[in-house]
């Protein structure tokens, strides 16, 4: 086929050139095939066929169509431009065997024949000057090459027709096109390149400098680049300015760490700044060896292909500037910050959806927060707050033992970062509490396992390092282990080796009266000694009474310790104040146990026990009256031998003297009840049930603060119950009057009686002696009459004043009272019914304040 | 060749001719079918063009003569 191939090949070109010549010489005798003229130029054709074997236009039909009817349109021929248009499609459509193949070869060939021969039909003389002359006006910037063989250049209708000539013309136009960029750079791009890469450093380079005015890398004026090449330029210094912005900040921190001015998480910041620099800086060294590769101009082919062009640098920048980026306004955000507070602004610009900025500040978080964490763990497990520079969310400050829990230590907000939720925040706090509670006042070394049994359960271990950030589950499951454990531990300590229970019970029973017999005997022993007034009162003596109290009632059995710590207090008192005034008991709780029992619980236990005791002695006294009332003291025969109008006026006095002990004692009686049960009890067993569940010391606290605090709002020694309280008090007082009429009555029935027994007995003597003596004196009956009638007169005025007392006194009273039982239903922050229930049981005062009003 | 065949070449050439015709390159219809036999045989058009040319050119142009060169 080959063969074949060629022959036809050499037959057609031979009939060309026949018909060529033929052509050309107008003789119409056909040329000799043998002719050496023939034969000249056959091998001529053969040479300039077999010269050029590649064309050098792309072999694009439909192109070389265009621009033969571009040409022809130009030319001013347009309706032959449509009519080859025409054909031209119609040419083209023709597939299939029998049609032309290379389409475009022919349609290049009949251009360029045409060309030619435009061409060479306005070859004149004439034009030659005009074109040497445009030649040297186009100079150096003509896009067309002087070595032509047909160097000529022709005009038609004002075009300029640029010829094809055997050259190829692209290659020489883009040899053209690099020398005008080299003339408008006057610096060359690889230098730029190289600059730019120092810039991105923060090193000036030798075009690219840093301008302080304009805080940014410029490229100065004077180097005359084009505006594309700046612009590109300084978007790529963008990412130097940047790096001199967080250089500077490491930089700094580093020099301030010895002012201990930057915690440990700031320098935790600047390490993992570093770290995300040097991997910066490995992708900036790849770049500068391959920005030593000469960048090939459009015209050269590429020697190698990693070259550096500017666009090809902002391709590979494009990544670390929004690293930088980042970098730069987190450094921006944190300069002023330090501690949790650092973390929890760094933490904020995490929460970002792009996992490129996800990615990078996890990695940055977790270098950042591990000294936080660490900070974390070793005071949840350890107790151990170590924090230089002030940067952990938990301070702690020195105070004595016993305000150790409440004040020792605190949260500070400002450093808690915002991923550790305020919750959690006050277990950790409580966590560290507990160990250094337990260390410091109940000396005890039980929580160390209790701690490494939380770590161990948690899943971390009691070393360094062991958590991280994006780790909030197991932080928060390693404080709540250690927080269970912990608190449990507390618990156990406060219940079981300080009894914390047993000495709630003890001050219920002592402080609160609650061990009934101990008080009575208490109050028995006591009462004498208290009526005096108070400077006169020796505290020895009290003690020794206590003692001889506490030694005759069942008390005497109970826990030596706590026997130990009930002593009586004599309060400061000023002129005037009677013993009542001034004495109290007194509880005393060691460490730790005052963290519970503070100052002001104590004083609130005094004010509770004042008032109980106020009370204890009203009843007391009440008892006491009661005593000398006894029917059988007053039946005697005596009472028989008196006047009838004494007896009477005696009877009824006595009567109105009962019917009022009745009325106060009934109060008394409520009151107390109340008191007792429906106040301490309840409160009491509310207490005892909280302090089964609590979990830990806070709970405990709370339960007790709760308890103390409904005891005092429910026996009125509350703020807003202190009208109530005044009115109680004014009763208190008027009864405690009452029982001193009530002595002085009974006083005075006895000197009666003692009187009239006398008078009688000085009668029956009398008689006696009568009996004996005939002529007695006469002066005994006389004077015995006498003194009859002196006792009935001195006892009505008496019995008279007595019942005007008793009168005044009950009328009070009853005033008193109904004013007492009106305001207690208004009361509306304690529930008082039970009380008014219990003092009103018959509805009794009501209804006399109904039948008065 | 078929008739088909035969009667699409014929139809290719005279659109060839008629736009030869356009163009004003001269050539006859035997000569154009001979240069795109060639054409399509795989020869650089420029360089027929080339040939074309030269052998237009006036017999006084003298031909250089060197030694016959051999096809590739």
């Amino acid at each position: 086929m080959e063969d074949e191939d060629q022959q036809k090949l050499t037959d057609l070109v031979k009939e060309l050139v026949l018909r060529l010549l033929s052509h050309g010489s107008p003789a119409s005798a056909p040329p000799n095939p043998n002719s050496p003229h023939f034969q000249a130029s056959l091998r001529y054709a053969v040479r300039i066929l077999s010269s050029r074997l590649t064309p050098s236009v792309t072999p694009d039909a439909a192109a070389i169509a265009e621009s033969i009817k571009r040409y022809l349109a130009t030319h001013g021929k347009s309706s032959q431009a449509l009519t080859f248009a025409d054909l031209y499609t119609k040419f083209a459509s023709k597939t299939g065997p029998g049609s032309v193949n290379n389409k475009w070869a022919v349609l290049y060939l009949l251009k360029i024949i045409s060309e030619d021969r435009a061409k060479n039909e306005l070859d004149s003389p004439s034009l030659l000057p005009n074109l040497e002359s445009f030649d040297a006006e186009l100079g150096d910037k003509s896009r067309v090459s002087q070595d032509r063989e047909n160097g000529k250049m022709g005009w038609d209708k004002g075009v300029l027709l640029v010829s094809k000539d055997p050259e190829n013309l692209r290659e020489l136009a883009f040899k053209g096109y690099a020398d005008l960029v080299k003339e408008e750079n006057e610096v060359s791009e690889e230098v730029l390149v190289r600059d730019v890469l120092y810039a991105c450093q923060g090193i000036d380079g030798k075009y690219v400098k840093f301008g302080t005015i304009v805080d940014g890398y410029i490229l100065s004026d004077i180097v005359n680049v084009p505006r594309a090449t700046r612009t590109m330029v300084r978007k790529l210094c963008e990412l130097g300015w940047l790096f001199r912005k967080v250089k500077g900040y490491i930089s700094e921190s580093m020099d301030r760490f010895p002012a201990e001015d930057v915690g440990t998480v700031g320098q935790a910041f600047c390490a993992a700044l570093q770290d995300e620099l040097s991997e910066y800086y490995k992708l900036l060294a790849i770049l500068e060896a391959q920005s030593m590769n000469p960048i090939p101009l459009v015209s050269e082919s590429a020697n190698s292909s990693n070259y550096l062009t500017l666009r090809r640098l902002s391709v590979w920048l494009a990544e670390p500037l929004v690293k930088m980026r980042l970098m730069a306004v987190l450094v921006d955000k944190c300069r002023v910050l330090r501690g949790g507070a650092m973390a929890g602004a760094i933490h904020l610009h995490a929460q970002h959806g792009d996992p490129l900025v996800h990615e990078f500040m996890k990695r940055l978080l977790t270098r950042v927060c591990s000294p936080m964490f660490e900070m974390v763990r070793s005071w949840v497990l350890e107790g151990e707050l170590e924090d230089i520079f002030a940067e952990f969310f938990i301070v702690g400050q020195q105070v004595k033992a016993e305000s150790l829990w409440r004040e020792g230590y605190r949260l500070q907000s400002a450093m808690l970062p915002s991923f550790i939720s305020n919750s959690l925040a006050q277990r950790i706090l409580r966590t560290g509490k507990s160990i250094n509670f337990l260390r410091v006042c109940c000396e005890d070394r039980g929580w160390a396992e209790a701690a490494s049994e939380a770590a161990s359960a948690a899943g971390t271990t009691t070393r360094r390092g062991s958590l991280g950030y994006g780790e909030t589950d197991a932080l928060e499951s390693l404080i709540d282990e250690a927080a269970k454990r912990i608190d449990r531990h507390l618990l156990d300590v406060m219940y079981n080796r300080y009894k914390f229970k047993e000495h709630c019970l003890a001050i219920k029973r002592y402080l609160l009266l609650g061990q009934g017999d101990f008080v009575q005997y208490l109050m028995d022993i006591v009462w004498p000694e208290l009526s005096e007034p108070a400077n006169t009162i020796g505290s020895f003596k009290l003690a020794g009474l206590l003692e001889s109290a506490v030694r005759s009632s069942n008390a005497q059995y109970d826990d030596p310790e706590i026997l130990d710590r009930l002593r009586v207090k004599m309060m400061p008192h000023g002129t005037g104040d009677r013993g009542w005034d001034v004495f109290s008991l007194e509880y005393d709780p060691r460490v730790p146990l005052d963290t519970v029992f503070t100052e002001s619980v104590m004083a609130k236990y005094l004010r509770i026990f004042n008032f109980l005791w106020k009370l204890r002695r009203v009843e007391h006294a009440l008892i006491g009256a009661w005593k000398t009332m006894k029917p059988n003291c007053i039946t005697s025969q005596a009472f028989m031998k008196l006047q009838r109008a004494v007896k009477v006026q005696l009877l009824s006095t006595l009567r109105r003297c009962q019917v009022l002990w009745n009325e106060m004692n009934h109060f008394v009686t409520n009151l107390q009840y109340y008191i007792m049960f429906e106040v301490l009890e309840v409160s009491w067993s509310n207490f005892s049930h909280e302090m089964e569940v609590a979990k830990d010391l806070d709970d405990l606290l709370s339960a007790h603060e709760k308890y103390l605090n409904s005891i005092l709002e429910k026996s009125l020694l509350g703020e807003r119950s202190q009208a109530l309280h005044k009115s109680l008090f004014i009763l208190f007082d008027l009864i405690l009057r009452f029982r001193s009429h009530a002595d002085r009555l009974s006083e005075g029935i006895h000197e009666l009686q003692a009187r009239t027994s006398e008078s009688s007995l000085a009668s029956r003597d009398k008689n006696k002696s009568r009996r004996r003596v005939n002529d007695g004196p006469s002066e005994t009956s006389s004077w015995a009459a006498d003194g009859r009638k002196a006792l009935t007169q001195r006892a009505g005025e008496f019995l008279r004043n007595m019942r005007q007392d008793l009168d005044s006194i009950s009328k009070e009273y009853t005033s008193l009272l109904e004013g007492f039982l009106s305001q207690l239903p208004v009361q509306q922050h304690v529930d008082l019914k039970f009380l008014m229930f219990r003092l009103d049981f018959t509805e009794f005062y009501s209804r006399l304040g109904l039948n008065k009003s | 060749m078929d008739p088909e065949a035969a009667r699409t070449a014929r139809e290719s050439l005279d659109l060839a001719f008629h736009m030869s015709n356009i163009l004003d390159t001269g050539l006859d219809r035997h000569t154009l079918s001979v240069l795109i036999a060639l054409c399509d045989l795989g020869l650089n058009p420029e360089a027929l063009a080339a040939v074309v040319k030269e052998l237009r050119r006036e017999p006084s142009v003298s031909v250089p003569a060197t030694a016959p060169p051999s096809f590739p």
